[in-house]
């Protein structure tokens, strides 16, 4: 209850900083807000908009929780998210299912190489999967100049797919995809043996193997499972968004799903409302963009904010517990 | 429930106390308020200087070396000095002490547990306070350390310090201390308590009634076989030896080189190794179960509590938070009652009370009695008399051959000097 308090604390802190700031730029700052409300929520177009953009942060978010769950410090779901849509693109022509199977397991064998280097040479996985999100961005470069560029040669993106999301207007399946999956995730976390020894691995992993935890079998599958996630994600946003791929393609969907993962605590469900709000922020920002004039860069900004604000909560609290 | 209620307790300069009582009388706490490093809810503390307390857990840093870990004591001295400058301080402050600790410049992370405690102390004493708190100082030392802590804490005393201590082993208190202060549940209680026996009963109240030692019979067939040593079933044999003479690699091999699913491992750093600090109870006890279901959890955690006697509000509490005698019931509740064929324990009671002790050598005996091959690793010569078959002594990581009880009383101080 007090975490969920300190995350409702964080968010707002943010969207205040936000709408202060305007003030550097010449706005004031109720009309910021106003903006702000009115590009996420205020209307249909509005709420749609803030929809399609939590998806992808909703994938990466639980993609984020469950590696960290897991002591793992997956910071590549960027690149698990491009390779997840290359794979989805490449298979898209067997259809929908198949390209969205293809991106979880592209993504969760695009993570694995870090588990593997992690565990082959004592890797640590922050660096390798940082790494990793470069060589995927760079692939994804090559990719829509040369091998799978439009048949026009025109612009440095891909030809359309004919796969599709099932869709009632905007809205895609996507979004019930990853709904369904945070529940999945959150059962298989909180309410599986398996769940448990992921949980305790990451809390203590001398303790759990002394526990009798096969400690490296839980990294190895919570690495696995995060990449699909990711994956899952960059597939889910090609088959029912963009529907071709191009260079910013994963516009840092990946790293945005640390700062989803960290304001809901780490928590599966908690990840829903997280991504909502970040989904929310960033589509906020895009109107503050076209009527403001104000970079949309300021919903990265509040992420940031809202990071600050959690890491200055969780010192606090660890300052506390020392007294 | 209140850790600590009421108290009122005065030590002069010159004077050695002994705060005796069980897990979660609230000795440490009190000593934690004593020391300024808790805040009692109500009360007063007056005192000359600050007092330096020496933890039952260590609060050292792993990464640094022994010379490093005590400069760190004095930064402000150490601001610019050089490796060489460090390691020199680091021997004279070691010697000055009068505790036997080699090498400085070794990481603390490679050091034993016995070792640690003993750079604990040497940094409590190294900043010569006017009150020395040590919580559970001889629980890791041998007989020999222990009497050299003893005439380090007497010269102390006779210079002045007030030495203020927390014990379970109540000859040593008998033999060392000036005065004798019983503690149960949070509260101090008067007596005048002249033998072990009698601060035994202070200490606990009535005396709950021992069970007699399950009836045991060796003679069935090996459990466990690993170099030169060899556990039968029903069988309890003892590992001992001075703390760092491989004992922890032994029990870490083991761990490694047996099936999981039946055999138990009671580790020797039971906040380290043993609970997931974070989780609950429940979640603790369940870590190595099939199946895993909050509420069924909850029902078999409260079923543990009950049959180790765990003091704890609930099975939802967080592991982390019980006292470390309760820490260690949960780690055996959770490896004994799966039933294994082999139990490893390593320095099972460790800074545990009398009840707390008898309790956990009761359910290791009655392990036993079941048909479980126990492996029993301790630097507590008691203990291994207490509970054992046979007795092997470890020395620079080798073991001796296997020795009957009676045969280890006459030779096990030679072995564990390295002298047989």
């Amino acid at each position: 209850m007090r975490r969920f308090v300190v995350a409702l604390i964080a968010a707002a802190v943010a969207i205040l900083l936000l709408a202060l700031s305007g003030a550097a730029f010449g706005h004031s700052p109720r009309e910021l807000l106003a903006l702000l409300v009115e590009g996420s929520i205020a209307s249909r177009f509005a709420i749609e908009g803030t929809l399609l953009k939590s998806v992808p942060l909703l994938l990466t978010g639980l993609a984020v929780v469950v590696a960290f769950r897991a002591g793992v410090w997956n910071i590549g779901a960027e690149g698990q998210f491009i390779v997840g849509a290359l794979a989805a693109l490449l298979a898209a022509r067997w259809g929908v299912a198949a390209a969205l199977i293809a991106s979880m397991l592209a993504g969760a064998a695009w993570a694995s190489i870090a588990t593997a280097m992690r565990m082959w040479r004592n890797a640590p996985e922050v660096l390798t999967t940082i790494l990793l999100n470069f060589i995927a961005i760079h692939l994804l470069g090559w990719c829509v100049n040369g091998p799978l560029q439009e048949h026009e040669q025109r612009y440095p993106q891909t030809d359309a797919i004919d796969a599709s999301l099932p869709s009632i207007g905007n809205l895609h399946a996507g979004i019930a995809i990853a709904i369904v999956a945070s529940i999945v995730a959150w059962w298989l976390l909180y309410r599986t043996a398996e769940g448990l020894r992921l949980r305790a691995t990451g809390f203590n992993p001398f303790a759990a193997k002394w526990a009798g935890i096969h400690v490296n079998a839980q990294i190895v599958r919570a690495m696995a499972v995060s990449g699909a996630l990711a994956g899952l994600a960059g597939g889910i946003e090609l088959a029912g968004v963009t529907h071709r791929l191009f260079e910013r393609f994963a516009a840092g969907y990946g790293y945005s799903g640390i700062a989803v993962a960290l304001l809901a605590n780490l928590h599966p469900l908690a990840t829903i409302l997280s991504a909502a709000f970040f989904g929310a922020l960033a589509t906020g920002a895009g109107e503050l963009q076209r009527t403001a004039g104000i970079s949309s860069a300021v919903s990265t900004f509040g992420q940031a904010v809202v990071m600050l604000v959690l890491i200055l909560f969780s010192a606090i609290e660890e300052k506390r517990w020392s007294r | 429930m209140l850790a600590v209620d009421d108290v009122s307790l005065t030590v002069g300069g010159g004077e050695i106390v002994a705060i005796v009582g069980e897990n979660g009388a609230g000795k440490t706490t009190l000593m934690r308020i004593a020391a300024g490093e808790l805040a009692a809810d109500a009360g007063t503390i007056e005192r000359s200087g600050t007092p330096s307390l020496v933890h039952q857990h260590f609060m050292l840093v792993g990464e640094l070396s022994i010379a490093e870990n005590l400069a760190l004591t004095q930064r402000d001295r150490f601001r610019f000095a050089t490796r060489s400058t460090i390691e020199r301080e680091a021997t004279r402050v070691i010697d000055e002490s009068g505790i036997e600790l080699r090498d400085v410049t070794r990481r603390v992370d490679e050091l034993s547990v016995g070792e640690k405690s003993k750079l604990e102390l040497i940094k409590a004493i190294s900043r010569k306070p006017s009150t020395l708190i040590l919580d559970e100082p001889t629980s890791v030392l041998t007989p020999r350390e222990a009497e050299d802590l003893f005439r380090v804490m007497r010269t102390l005393a006779a210079n002045g310090t007030a030495v203020v201590f927390i014990s379970h082993k109540l000859p040593e208190v008998l033999a060392i201390a000036d005065r004798i202060v019983v503690m149960r549940r949070g509260a101090i209680v008067p007596t005048s308590a002249k033998t072990p026996n009698e601060l035994a009963h202070a200490m606990v109240g009535d005396l709950m009634e021992r069970q007699l030692p399950a009836g045991r019979s060796a003679g069935f067939q090996p459990a466990l076989v690993d170099e030169n040593l060899v556990v039968h079933k029903s069988e309890i044999v003892a590992i001992v030896g001075v703390a760092g003479n491989g004992q922890t690699e032994v029990a870490a091999r083991l761990r490694d080189r047996l099936d999981a699913a039946s055999s138990g491992h009671i580790p020797e750093d039971r906040t380290r190794d043993g609970i997931v600090a974070e989780m609950t109870i429940a979640e603790n006890l369940a870590l190595t179960a099939k199946r895993w279901s909050p509420r069924q959890a909850a029902r078999h955690a409260d079923r543990m509590i009950e049959l180790y006697s765990i003091r704890a509000r609930s099975s939802a509490q967080r592991a982390g938070d019980l006292s470390g005698g309760n820490q260690q019931k949960v780690i055996l509740a959770r490896e004994l009652d799966r039933h294994p064929d082999v139990i490893v324990a390593a320095e099972p009671t460790r800074g545990l009370d009398i009840e707390a002790t008898h309790f956990i050598h009761d359910r290791l005996r009655s392990a036993a009695a079941a048909g479980a091959a126990i492996l029993l690793i301790t630097s507590d010569l008691d203990e291994a008399f207490a509970l054992a078959d046979a007795v092997q002594v470890i020395y620079r990581g080798k073991l001796s051959e296997r020795l009957t009880p009676a045969d280890a009383q006459m030779r096990v101080a030679g072995l564990m000097a390295g002298l047989a």
